[in-house]
């Protein structure tokens, strides 16, 4: 990317992508580290103990995932039906 | 992220969506953690400083008056946090330093301060990393302020306006520091590689 003042200001246009392109290459995230880490578990952890457990309170319920969801909802249908079962107004004679 | 996506997305981090701040997060947190690393070098510290931006984003979104756009003031908030902890690192690092700087030579300790020099890789030899880890240590020997303008610029891709706004200078003092970094980022690499570069 360049311009009319950029070019300018500079007196070697090939020297300067030149130069841009090492330094793209040099300052790649691949160069400088292993990978790209996910920051969303950490970030929420922090604004959890600086507000005091105002927000992102529970972690499960900030997931993205609907698996939590679908998990948790098909357990309380599992224990209401054995506590029905259990618990139940069976004439058992 | 197109501008109407952030507006919609500004719009719920101002009422404290969580959900909404953890899509925001998963959006930028590639580019964020890309710019704190170029700015420091480190990686351990660059993930704990990118997770800070986001932290103070959460803190700060009731204050953005959408006169920007939502990238360059994340952006924004970034390069000050960067500039922070630049100084606090190279205080923290002079104060350790110290008694080593009696007994080497200058020119060894400022190798040595850079924290770019620390990634240790096993090609370092291949001519092609040699000249990366070249640009690397010449980079992080920049002025601070030369170095964040020649980022946005040469790595990041952004337009002056754009820098001007982060950096929070008038547009000619960024034309001018990004002609000056390069400058002196040429002469640093071409002298370590004893070739011309183009």
């Amino acid at each position: 990317m360049t311009d009319a003042g950029e070019d300018r200001l500079e007196e070697d246009p090939r020297g300067r992508d030149a130069m841009r392109a090492l330094l793209k290459r040099a300052l790649s995230v691949e160069a400088l580290a292993k990978a790209s880490p996910h920051l969303v578990a950490g970030v929420q952890r922090r604004i959890r103990l600086r507000s005091r457990g105002r927000f992102f309170a529970d972690g499960w319920s900030t997931m993205q995932s609907r698996a939590t969801y679908l998990l948790v909802g098909l357990m309380t249908l599992t224990v209401a039906i054995a506590a029905y079962f259990a618990l139940g107004p069976w004439d058992m004679r | 992220m197109s501008d109407d996506a952030d507006a919609g997305l500004i719009d719920r981090l101002v009422l404290r969506d969580e959900r909404a701040f953890t899509a925001l997060v998963k959006a930028y947190e590639r580019r964020v953690f890309a710019l704190v690393l170029r700015m420091i070098g480190n990686p351990a510290e660059a993930e704990d400083l990118a997770q800070e931006v986001f932290v103070q984003v959460f803190k700060a979104i009731g204050t953005f008056r959408r006169e920007s756009k939502l990238s360059t003031w994340i952006y924004r908030i970034a390069i000050n946090l960067c500039k922070n902890r630049s100084k606090y690192l190279r205080v923290r690092h002079t104060a350790e330093q110290e008694p080593l700087d009696a007994q080497a030579e200058r020119g060894a300790a400022l190798d040595a301060k850079v924290s770019y020099s620390e990634i240790a890789r096993p090609d370092d030899m291949a001519s092609g990393k040699q000249a990366e880890r070249i640009v690397q240590r010449a980079i992080a020997e920049l002025e601070p302020s030369f170095r964040e303008c020649l980022i946005l610029r040469d790595v990041e891709d952004l337009s002056y306006e754009d820098i001007g706004e982060i950096t929070g200078l008038p547009e000619g003092t960024v034309k001018s520091r990004i002609h000056r970094a390069r400058a002196q980022l040429r002469d640093m690499v071409e002298r370590a590689l004893g070739e011309k570069i183009g």
